[in-house]
């Protein structure tokens, strides 16, 4: 009689949800900088988007995405720092198309780089895979040639 | 291009030293055609005998008298091929010029006292030389008795140009010997030529020969039923003066013929030991086929003739019932049941086999002076080697000699031959016959058996090769054929025959692969050439060279095979077979070759693999450039971020 297959794996404990920290602290900024907190919210919008749908380990895309999005909201932020830091002043500035394109065009940037990077990368190392491989079967060649080795 | 046209000078001459005139025949002596020969710078007229294809010449009695002729015979002064003008390349026996006309052409009635002294003393003196030097003549007959003139000896033609006995008619044979085939009749007896002097002087003495217009098998059916003597004389009257030395000449059993030294010595009176009576007979016949019987000799040869009936008679038990009831010898049935048992329990395992032992061994207890006896051939061992030469395809030889029957046949005639002797030879001619390849088989056997049998290997191109001397510069000679060996059977038979056996292993390797089998015929010739100083051979080096090209492949880098077969070619130019071989066998370049070789194979299997990591890494290269690019983009954001802080920090 066949025995039933013993569980070769143990159960993994179930993953932490962190989201009510994030929620807390987003509620906390809210409360306390409510004009720094829209600015940001809205600035790094497809950043944070991109939280929610990049489910890959250490979510690259999403990464990327922020980190160029926050290179653009850096400048705006710091003039709303500087100008006091109020709701107003942060709906202006989003309100200003050219800061919110830049922040939102920058983070389309990453994730553009985030997407091309590995595409140009495979194609070099597959390039220098070829080439080597070619390096390879000329001298096989000339071995089986030289030998007479016939096919092995 | 004829045979006779491209002959050099020497080709022309016998032993190098007589020329022979092939305009000048000469009438027939020994049966064998014959030419008018003469040695430049000696007087004296000679002969030379050609030995027909197929044939060779009797190799002890040419080297017995080759340094010391005999007198009172027409002995061999040398021997050799030649190539006349208008005939195929042939062997030929030198001998002195006849004294003068045969026997039969002298005179058609010999008187009693002239026979005696002119013919039966000198030629029983000349056999009573012979004997002493264990040599036989077997071609006695008044067609081969010269003498140069009235009141002068007998001289014994020549009989060397053949195999013994193998030009004699069966008048002057004894029946054991007449009812084998002409090249299996063997040496014999000195017993076999005192009786074909007893019929001799019986045929000079009836002035006439008997049996003229019977056939072979008749007259040996009638000696056998009636006694030789009878048989001859039939209604004729025993001559008188020679009556008793003829009786006891033809004495059926050759013991109780009278010694040539007697018969030297003899008058007429003096020999008479009549034991030439008629056989004892059976009171009814025993019939098989065609053929009935009233003698056990008789029944042997007609068993023999006829092996299938012979089978089926024995296996039936009518021929011991024949011994027991009608012919009174018990013995002697009892002898052919055992024979039958003993077929009984062979049959088991070769039923073919098994009946040719039967017929054999009962031919031999039935008649104890009957030849050997294999699948309705007769003949006598030492004749094999000769049957083998004359290359007709006689059914069974190849049997009789890898059963060892000649052993089989010697333990049926006890007293009668060497039985330890024929053991011996049995167990050589089978191992001979089995020995592998090329060193082995029928035509090893032959030339084993006949060493004085030419090569005549097609590969010669009509050449005749009698010296192993001789065989290379002929093949060098020979138009090349390079789609094959420069070497056959035939050839490697010869080689061994004459060269002894250090060759047998190269020879045994024959045919085998094309790779190895023209080196293996490179080894041959190149062991020979230099022993024989066969000079440089030009044409049978670029023959072989032709043919070395699978051998060629055994080494393996293109560039060294391109430098070797430029050296080879160069070394066939000069007709050097050692140095080619020595070049194709040096050790160090051949390790060399092997050791390139195996670090070739490695460094193949090295990128074999190499290529093999590449072809399967693709899905390790996406993964890699997957999480690469990743970091470089994070990377490239960092260092953006860190930019723009830099920037608003400095202002």
């Amino acid at each position: 009689m066949a025995r039933r297959p013993q569980a070769t794996a143990a159960k993994s404990p179930p993953e932490r949800s962190y989201a009510w920290v994030q929620g807390l602290l987003c509620g906390v900024a809210a409360t306390l900088v409510p004009g720094p907190a829209l600015l940001v919210g809205l600035l790094l919008a497809p950043g944070l988007v991109s939280l929610l749908l990049d489910q890959a380990p250490g979510k690259p895309m999403a990464r990327a995405v922020l980190l160029s999005g926050t290179a653009a909201a850096i400048p705006p932020l710091a003039a709303l720092w500087h100008g006091g830091g109020g709701v107003s002043a942060a709906i202006g500035l989003v309100g200003d198309p050219a800061i919110l394109g830049t922040a939102w065009l920058a983070g389309a940037g990453g994730w553009l780089l985030n997407e091309m990077a590995p595409l140009l990368l495979r194609l070099g190392l597959d390039a220098a895979s070829a080439a080597h491989a070619a390096r390879l079967k000329a001298e096989r060649a000339r071995l089986v040639s030289e030998w007479d080795l016939g096919e092995l | 291009m004829s045979a006779s046209a491209d002959a050099s000078p020497d080709e022309a001459l016998v032993g190098g030293l007589y020329a022979v005139d092939p305009a000048r025949p000469l009438p027939v002596a020994d049966g064998a055609a014959a030419f008018a020969a003469s040695r430049p710078g000696q007087p004296g007229a000679f002969m030379a005998l050609e030995v027909p294809s197929g044939m060779a010449p009797r190799a002890a009695a040419l080297r017995a008298l080759l340094d010391s002729p005999l007198p009172g015979l027409i002995s061999p002064l040398a021997h050799g091929p030649a190539t006349l003008p208008g005939r195929k390349p042939a062997l030929y026996v030198i001998c002195p010029s006849l004294p003068g006309p045969s026997l039969a052409a002298d005179r058609p009635l010999w008187p009693a006292r002239e026979l005696i002294t002119d013919v039966l003393r000198p030629a029983a003196a000349v056999l009573a030389r012979l004997a002493a030097r264990g040599l036989t003549h077997r071609a006695i007959r008044p067609t081969n008795l010269f003498r140069a003139g009235p009141g002068e000896p007998a001289v014994l033609g020549p009989a060397w140009a053949g195999p013994p006995a193998s030009r004699q008619p069966p008048l002057y044979e004894p029946p054991y010997v007449a009812i084998c085939p002409p090249a299996a009749r063997g040496e014999g007896a000195i017993a076999d030529d005192v009786y074909g002097l007893g019929v001799t002087l019986l045929v000079l003495a009836l002035g006439q020969e008997p049996m003229a217009d019977l056939d072979a098998a008749e007259i040996v059916r009638r000696k056998l039923a009636f006694g030789s003597l009878a048989a001859i004389l039939g209604d004729d009257r025993l001559p008188p003066g020679i009556g008793d030395l003829a009786r006891a000449m033809l004495a059926e059993d050759p013991a109780h013929r009278p010694s040539p030294a007697a018969l030297a010595e003899a008058g007429a009176g003096r020999i008479g030991i009549g034991v030439g009576r008629t056989p004892r007979r059976a009171s009814e016949p025993l019939i098989l086929g065609a053929e009935e019987a009233l003698e056990p000799r008789a029944l042997a040869a007609a068993v023999g003739g006829s092996p299938q009936h012979g089978v089926r008679l024995l296996r039936l038990g009518a021929v011991d019932k024949w011994l027991r009831r009608s012919f009174g010898d018990t013995a002697l049935a009892h002898r052919i049941e055992d024979a039958v048992q003993q077929h009984g329990r062979e049959a088991l395992e070769d039923e073919a086999r098994a009946d040719a032992f039967l017929v054999m061994r009962a031919a031999a207890i039935l008649d104890p002076l009957a030849p050997l006896c294999w699948r309705g051939v007769w003949l006598w061992p030492d004749g094999l080697g000769p049957l083998l030469a004359e290359g007709k395809s006689l059914p069974g030889l190849a049997d009789l000699v890898d059963s060892e029957a000649i052993s089989a046949w010697a333990a049926c005639r006890p007293g009668r031959i060497d039985q330890a002797l024929a053991l011996r030879q049995a167990r050589q001619n089978r191992m001979l016959l089995r020995t592998r390849g090329w060193a082995g088989g029928t035509a090893r056997l032959a030339h084993a058996l006949a060493p004085m049998l030419p090569c005549r290997s097609p590969l010669l191109g009509g050449r005749l090769v009698a010296d192993l001397r001789h065989l290379l510069p002929a093949l060098d000679s020979a138009e090349k054929d390079e789609t094959r060996l420069p070497l056959d059977p035939e050839i490697a038979a010869f080689i061994l025959a004459h060269a002894g056996t250090a060759l047998e292993p190269e020879l045994a390797a024959l045919p085998g692969p094309p790779s190895t089998a023209a080196l293996a015929v490179l080894r041959v010739f190149a062991r020979l050439q230099e022993p024989l100083r066969a000079g440089p051979l030009p044409r049978l080096a670029s023959w072989l060279n032709a043919c070395l090209a699978p051998s060629l492949a055994a080494w393996k880098e293109r560039r060294r095979r391109a430098a070797l077969e430029e050296r080879l070619a160069a070394l066939a130019a000069e007709g050097d077979l050692a140095a080619m071989l020595r070049l194709l066998e040096d050790p160090s370049a051949r390790a060399l070759d092997a050791q390139g070789l195996k670090q070739a194979d490695e460094a193949v299997r090295r990128i074999d693999a190499a290529l093999a990591a590449i072809a399967a890494g693709a899905e390790a290269r996406a993964e890699t450039a997957r999480r690469l690019g990743q970091e470089i983009a994070a990377g490239i954001g960092l260092v953006a971020v860190a930019a723009t802080l830099s920037v608003l920090a400095l202002g």
